[in-house]
């Protein structure tokens, strides 16, 4: 692998978001195709990321450091790979259901995928179904994140699900869902594909979903 | 005589001092007044414009004149009474009185026999609140969990019906909307014998929350209005999670949550000055390496110690938390997590201590875990009534009378002190032994599996009037209906 890549990883893993980007140019230069970058230089620095994560060496704040350096060099990435017409890992879009205006998790989970490579597209909170509808009509997801913190608005993502079923649009993404409140017994029971009780959880299976 | 002779007539604890505890306050006036708090609610708006707060958008910022005014307006001390105006099982808030009980809304339960991992049901609802009544050191009553398979809109009604009918403590309950707050108001009101007796003889207090950082949603300033309009005492419980959704520091921590709280205290007190509140807080450290929010961490009793000492300096009462684990079993984690918990929120002096009986960081009720703690609650309370130092229990006669070489056992000095001085488990183990392994050689666990079931095969709460179950029973065959639901 070239020598450019293993220090864009390295930039990941240490969080140096200063350097990656005069890397990322460096690599740009260098004749490196964008996705080359993405997936041998920031993907693998932060599958290394991942581990340590697992085995207790690294904490959240250090990930989402690592993520932000991902995203730095995405910025510089991003408009090359529309131009290329090159598919990020995967498209995911993620939302707080209606009447909830708890975020943290869902921002979380948002920030982690974008670090694994995601393409993320956040509605924000108190998102009703018919706009998580539109946003799978106009955005064509592989993968839709319902939030909820409240037992009152985890309804919302029943709704969801049968809002998607009706538009027609069910079988074209994998619905995965979360929140303190929720169980898996509860996920099954509404009919969506995945439940995860926290954030690095919804990465894996996330991956997992785009790669099956 | 004596002259300048100070007294300890309790065992003493500070985390901070008070210079600290107003340096903190200073500076939650000055996050009110510089960055303000968000409402989401044109009413509570136009209240604190009108009242002297400054409002753009939904954004007030409060100035220190205006919390002053709230601080107050609101009781230093009130009492919270049993169903039916009974003033035996009263909680009785004002400083350094310390009362226990159990936490509501976990998402699953451990069950009560098997001791399984399941969903929580209408009928543990009942065990919880029987067990409860039995324990002598629990002095308030939730629900330990929310029913998981009924329509949502009924689950805090059928858990408060089910708890007023099981115990005869206080209650205390998270409602979840509007609509239910009122059905729940509609129970405690029957079970205090009249909206009247209600006023004077209030039995449950509501559980509310800011939310982190810095506003409040348009049902909860809804509930903080209906609360303040019928006297309900509401405690105001940030929950928030230091490096997520509060600063990663404690001190900024203690910051952020007492301007929330002060928030709301000066919505309420500005809608009905003197309505009974309560701060309170289950704060504590986001795991870094799980996300969760650490029930077990030390940091939590430390917060919860330190605004304790910050509600008192202001004259405020405290709501605090204790009693938990973030352990998936009650073994020897819960055992040490909530026994640590139950000193530090003891020695804080904090009103009211709830949440006892939570494992797997708040998402299962576990009545083993809260008979456990029942023991370590008696244990604490011994703890925190300190020496006292008499000449009676100096017993300077005494050790004459006995002199050197002798022994106390036959001295009626012993007879008369030995019941009070000493504290006497009722679940830990001191048996040598022989006599250990001839009772069965049982762990503390064991023994707590044991207490709890012959509580529920034993204990029954003091039934309530005919005529005012039958009033429940109609307030919730109305619920039923308009959820559709005969």
């Amino acid at each position: 692998m070239s020598n450019i890549l293993v220090r864009m990883s390295e930039a990941v893993i240490e969080g140096d978001v200063d350097a990656v980007v005069g890397l990322t140019e460096q690599a740009l230069n260098e004749g490196l195709s964008p996705k080359d970058i993405l997936d041998n230089g920031l993907v693998s620095g932060m599958d290394h990321v991942g581990i340590e994560f697992k085995e207790g060496n690294m904490f959240i704040p250090e990930v989402l450091l690592s993520a932000k350096v991902m995203h730095a060099s995405l910025d510089i990435l991003g408009p090359l790979f529309a131009e290329t017409g090159t598919r990020m890992v995967g498209k995911v879009i993620i939302g707080t259901t209606q009447g909830d205006l708890h975020d943290i998790g869902k921002n979380l989970v948002g920030m982690m995928m974008r670090g694994a490579g995601f393409e993320v597209f956040d509605l924000g909170t108190d998102v009703a179904a018919d706009v998580f509808v539109e946003a799978v009509r106009e955005k064509t997801p592989d993968i839709v994140g319902i939030s909820a913190l409240l037992t009152t608005t985890m309804a919302g993502m029943h709704d969801t699900i049968e809002a998607l079923q009706e538009a027609g649009l069910r079988d074209q993404v994998k619905v995965m869902v979360g929140g303190a409140p929720v169980t898996s017994g509860f996920a099954q029971k509404i009919g969506a594909d995945g439940y995860a009780p926290d954030a690095p959880t919804a990465v894996d299976m996330a991956k997992e979903f785009v790669s099956a | 005589m004596r002259v300048n002779y100070q007294t300890n007539n309790s065992t003493q604890f500070r985390i901070l001092s008070d210079d600290q505890c107003k340096e903190l306050y200073s500076a939650a006036l000055q996050v009110l007044q510089h960055t303000g708090f968000e409402v989401h609610s044109k009413e509570a708006l136009d209240l604190l414009s009108d009242n002297g707060a400054s409002v753009k958008g939904d954004r007030a910022y409060i100035p220190a004149s205006v919390v002053q005014r709230a601080l107050d307006a609101a009781p230093k001390c009130f009492f919270v009474y049993g169903r039916q105006g009974d003033r035996s099982k009263s909680l009785d808030i004002r400083p350094n009185h310390v009362h226990y009980g159990l936490g509501a809304g976990c998402v699953s339960f451990q069950d009560p026999c098997t001791g399984k991992r399941r969903e929580y049901h209408r009928e543990d609802a009942a065990t919880v609140a029987r067990v409860a009544d039995a324990l002598p050191h629990i002095d308030f009553v939730q629900s330990l969990g929310t029913i998981g398979n009924i329509p949502q809109n009924l689950t805090d009604v059928y858990e408060f019906a089910e708890m007023t009918v099981n115990t005869s403590k206080p209650l205390v309950t998270y409602v979840h909307s509007m609509e239910i707050l009122r059905v729940v108001h509609k129970i405690a009101v029957a079970a205090a014998g009249g909206e009247e007796e209600f006023i004077r003889h209030p039995n449950y207090l509501v559980l509310g929350s800011p939310a982190s950082p810095l506003f409040e949603e348009p049902f909860a300033v809804e509930r903080l209005f209906y609360c303040a309009r019928h006297q309900i005492p509401y405690i105001s419980t940030s929950a928030v999670t230091c490096g997520a959704t509060s600063p990663v520091t404690m001190a900024g921590t203690l910051v952020q949550v007492m301007a929330e709280e002060l928030a709301e205290l000066v919505i309420e007190q500005l809608a009905v000055p003197g309505s009974p509140f309560l701060l309170g807080g289950v704060h504590s450290v986001m795991d870094m390496s799980t996300g969760i929010l650490a029930y077990g961490a030390p940091e939590m009793s430390m917060l919860l110690a330190a605004q304790t000492e910050i509600a008192r300096y202001l004259g405020l009462p405290y709501y605090s938390t204790a009693g938990c684990s973030d352990s998936k079993l009650v073994d020897e984690q819960a055992a040490l997590e909530g026994a640590i918990s139950i000193l530090m929120a003891g020695l804080s002096g904090a009103n009211m201590i709830h949440d006892v009986g939570y494992i797997e960081f708040g998402s299962t009720g576990s009545l083993q875990q809260t008979v456990m703690m029942d023991e370590v609650i008696g244990m604490v309370k011994h703890i925190l009534a300190g020496i006292q130092v008499t000449p009676e229990s100096m017993a300077l006669d005494v050790i004459d009378r006995v002199g050197p070489g002798g022994q106390y056992l036959t001295d009626d000095h012993t007879l008369e002190h030995f019941k009070t001085e000493f504290w006497f488990p009722t679940l830990l183990d001191r048996k040598p032994w022989q006599a250990w392994e001839a009772a069965g050689a049982k762990s503390l666990g064991k023994r707590v599996q044991e207490k709890l079931n012959r509580i529920m095969d034993t204990h029954t709460c003091a039934p309530l009037k005919e005529s005012t179950r039958e009033t429940i029973d109609i307030i919730l065959a109305e619920a039923e209906a308009k959820a559709g639901r005969a």
